[in-house]
């Protein structure tokens, strides 16, 4: 979930591209308010700007002779778009707005995309707004499992940016053997070459899913007391090496890992440069994440969130998208649209699972504070923190 | 004309201490948040007002006051920049370590007098606590060990590659401390260079022994995390150290030997002593840091190597537990006075302590 894969090519040129962009906006900026007062007001949905906070290396830019997402936006909306990567991590993000949103006051960005889990926590706190998706036809392109989510059972709040699954990353070249399932991870034989994910909600869900239980409708502790055991237990015979967060692609690339919980976007990485790393949808199930576009509460610039928000889900659009960052798109109808750009991304089973696949994720349950706080407490005293 | 031995503003050093001690104050409180609003904004007037009076009454009060009031003017910037950026941060955060938060993503936390943050930090944090210490104490002792000869040679066997040496000891701090933390990742890989020399020359079995390996690796072992900090502390321990030697004249090793001295014994004697306050500030600037150091625990340990500022770390970032966070943090820095008073009250050298 805090996976952000960065491609070293692309981040060049995506950065270069980032300066010319904002120069560009820059300038716009001096010009644009002056005639959208011109234009009079009036519109309830605020002014013809629009400022998105997002993940870095989580959009295609323009480069290659390719016109990146949001410039493509900027031409048909004539929109005035501000996009920032500076949404590096969600409990940072949230320490970093809490004492702004918790006073009631407004934050500088539109739209922001924090994970499901943390979208389900600003929903539960009230410090996000509804959606304008009255103005966003393009959303009944939403695929059918991410309709009234867990995190969000009206679906009124917000609107996936991109999906992806955990599961059982593993380096076939270390552990000698294709793995089957999540038992595989106790196997006394990868002592000290497991390791498993700090994001809770994957690590606990995976071990969870193993035992039978639906994380999706978890509501107390005790459900999930026998993940986190077995999580203690695994430590305590030092079969666990680390827990991590998106730094694991070296650990499991050069076999300091036999096997990990890890993200299926980050396998399908390392895979273009280590053939040997798998990832394996364990038959118990495998969490599914998602970050999801949400409005910090107060924020103005509504029908311009709103035509964003249908531009990207617009499955032609969708493509170009899920053609550079290679996540899961939440946008049905990607895949024939991604055929058309690269046929062999159109087959590969990490960013297009099938049905039987999908089928089987769970996304974990939306917690109360109460007992989110029990959760995220047991969870910290086992990874040692 | 003024022309006269007695002061025009009588008793300048009492003007001078109580603009220092009341502007302190004052930039305190505004910092600390115990006064706010319009309060606040004169009590920056008193304090800018403070630094009029002081100034203003070294101008007119002729040379004679100047030479009285000159120690307060210069401690002032010192004292309102550590009044500011110290000592009001440390009211808030003993504040906070007293508070209790009404829910747990509540934006303020409210202050009554909560002892139990500081229960819950001795309770559910001891082990941290040891470990940060231990760690942070065989590291010290691994410093002085390598650092010791290391600033002995430079300073004595240095010569004309004097310059050069101390150099090389402090080049590899141009890098960030975290890139070069995460280098020893790299280093130490279950398939890197280190481990597949220490197997093909047979020292592996040794070390596994010994227990700085376990099952084959180095990496994510608490040798790993020591060894981390041993190396991100070491100039810290070398220039002091070295300082100290240099002053030592060798004429004095000389003079020990032309009264019959082993030279053994006149390093004991001699050098040793005269280079403790050295050893002395090396430890200080050594330990302290690394038993608050959260970077080697967390990229060169496992989840059984966990150090205090790693629990503080995620307290303060990850819990939102502020309080208790503060609590930690106050307890560490309580615990690290009481080792440094004992340790100079034994060790501490006159030019210290």
């Amino acid at each position: 979930m805090t996976k952000r894969t960065i491609r070293p090519k692309s981040v060049e040129l995506s950065r270069r591209q980032f300066l010319i962009r904002s120069g560009a906006l820059g300038a716009a900026g001096i010009a644009l308010p002056q005639l959208l007062a011109a234009c009079g007001g009036g519109d309830s949905g605020g002014g013809n700007t629009l400022f998105f906070e997002n993940w870095p290396a989580y959009i295609d830019p323009t480069e290659d002779g390719l016109t990146g997402t949001v410039d493509r936006f900027v031409e048909a909306s004539g929109v005035d778009m501000t996009y920032s990567e500076a949404f590096n991590d969600n409990v940072e993000y949230f320490a970093k707005v809490q004492p702004i949103l918790g006073r009631g006051d407004k934050i500088d960005p539109d739209l922001i995309a924090p994970t499901s889990w943390m979208a389900g926590r600003l929903i539960n706190l009230g410090w996000v707004d509804k959606l304008p998706l009255d103005k966003v036809p393009n959303k009944s392109n939403l695929r059918d499992d991410l309709v009234k989510p867990a995190w969000d059972p009206t679906g009124e709040y917000s609107l996936p940016w991109q999906t992806g699954f955990a599961g059982i990353a593993y380096n076939l070249d270390v552990t000698g053997r294709e793995l089957t399932s999540v038992e595989d991870l106790w196997d006394p034989e990868f002592a000290g070459k497991v390791g498993a994910l700090t994001e809770m909600r994957d690590t606990i869900g995976v071990i969870l899913l193993s035992m039978g239980v639906d994380i999706s409708t978890l509501t107390s502790f005790d459900q999930a007391a026998p993940a986190f055991d077995k999580l203690e237990q695994a430590k305590a015979d030092g079969q666990i090496r680390r827990f991590h967060g998106n730094d694991y692609f070296d650990d499991l690339s050069n076999g300091n890992f036999a096997a990990t919980i890890g993200w299926s976007g980050d396998v399908a990485q390392i895979q273009l440069d280590n053939p040997a790393v798998r990832f394996l949808f364990p038959p118990s199930g495998a969490t599914s994440w998602a970050d999801t576009m949400v409005m910090p509460k107060g924020a103005v610039n509504r029908d311009a969130a709103a035509k964003w928000m249908d531009f990207v889900y617009d499955p032609a659009q969708a493509a170009q998208l899920t053609a550079w960052v290679q996540y899961v798109s939440p946008v049905k109808g990607v895949r024939g649209e991604v055929e058309k750009i690269d046929p062999e991304l159109a087959n590969n089973p990490l960013i297009f699972p099938d049905e039987a696949t999908l089928s089987n994720t769970r996304s974990f349950a939306s917690l109360s504070e109460e007992v989110e706080a029990e959760y995220d407490a047991a969870f910290s005293k086992i990874i040692g923190a | 004309m003024p022309k006269q031995d007695v002061p025009r503003v009588r008793r300048p050093e009492l003007v001078g201490l109580a603009a220092l001690v009341g502007a302190g104050f004052l930039l305190t409180a505004i910092g600390a948040r115990w006064i706010s609003g319009p309060i606040a904004i004169l009590a920056l007037g008193l304090v800018f007002a403070s630094i009029v009076w002081l100034i203003v009454t070294a101008v007119m009060g002729g040379p004679e006051a100047r030479r009285r009031i000159a120690p307060y003017g210069l401690l002032k910037p010192g004292a309102l920049w550590l009044a500011l950026f110290y000592l009001a941060p440390l009211m808030t955060l003993l504040r906070l370590s007293l508070s209790t938060l009404p829910s747990r993503f509540a934006v303020d936390a409210q202050f009554d007098w909560n002892f139990g943050n500081y229960l819950d930090a001795f309770t559910d944090f001891g082990a941290q606590f040891q470990r940060a210490f231990l760690y942070a104490g065989i590291a010290t002792v691994l410093t002085i060990l390598i650092g010791y000869p290391l600033a002995y040679v430079i300073a004595f066997r240095g010569g004309k590659y004097r310059n050069l040496m101390l150099g090389l000891v402090v080049v590899p701090f141009f890098t960030s401390y975290l890139i070069r933390t995460i280098a020893w990742r790299s280093l130490l890989n279950d398939t890197g260079q280190v481990v597949q020399l220490l197997d093909a020359i047979k020292l592996s079995g040794l070390l596994e022994s010994l227990g700085i390996m376990d099952n084959g690796r180095i990496l994510q072992t608490p040798a790993a995390v020591i060894g981390g900090l041993t190396y991100n502390f070491l100039p810290f321990m070398i220039l002091p150290i070295y300082v100290s030697l240099e002053k030592v004249d060798p004429g004095l090793v000389d003079a020990a030997q032309d009264l019959y001295s082993t030279s053994t014994a006149a390093f004991r004697k001699v050098v040793l002593p005269l280079s403790m306050p050295g050893v002395f500030a090396g430890t200080l600037l050594t330990f302290i840091p690394a038993a608050g150091d959260f970077v080697n625990a967390l990229y060169l340990g496992n989840p059984s190597t966990t150090m205090i500022g790693n629990s503080i770390q995620d307290q303060f970032l990850v819990q939102n537990n502020v309080p208790l966070a503060s609590a930690m943090s106050f307890v560490l820095m309580a615990i690290i006075t009481v080792l440094v008073l004992v340790y100079s009250r034994f060790f501490g050298t006159e030019d210290l302590a």
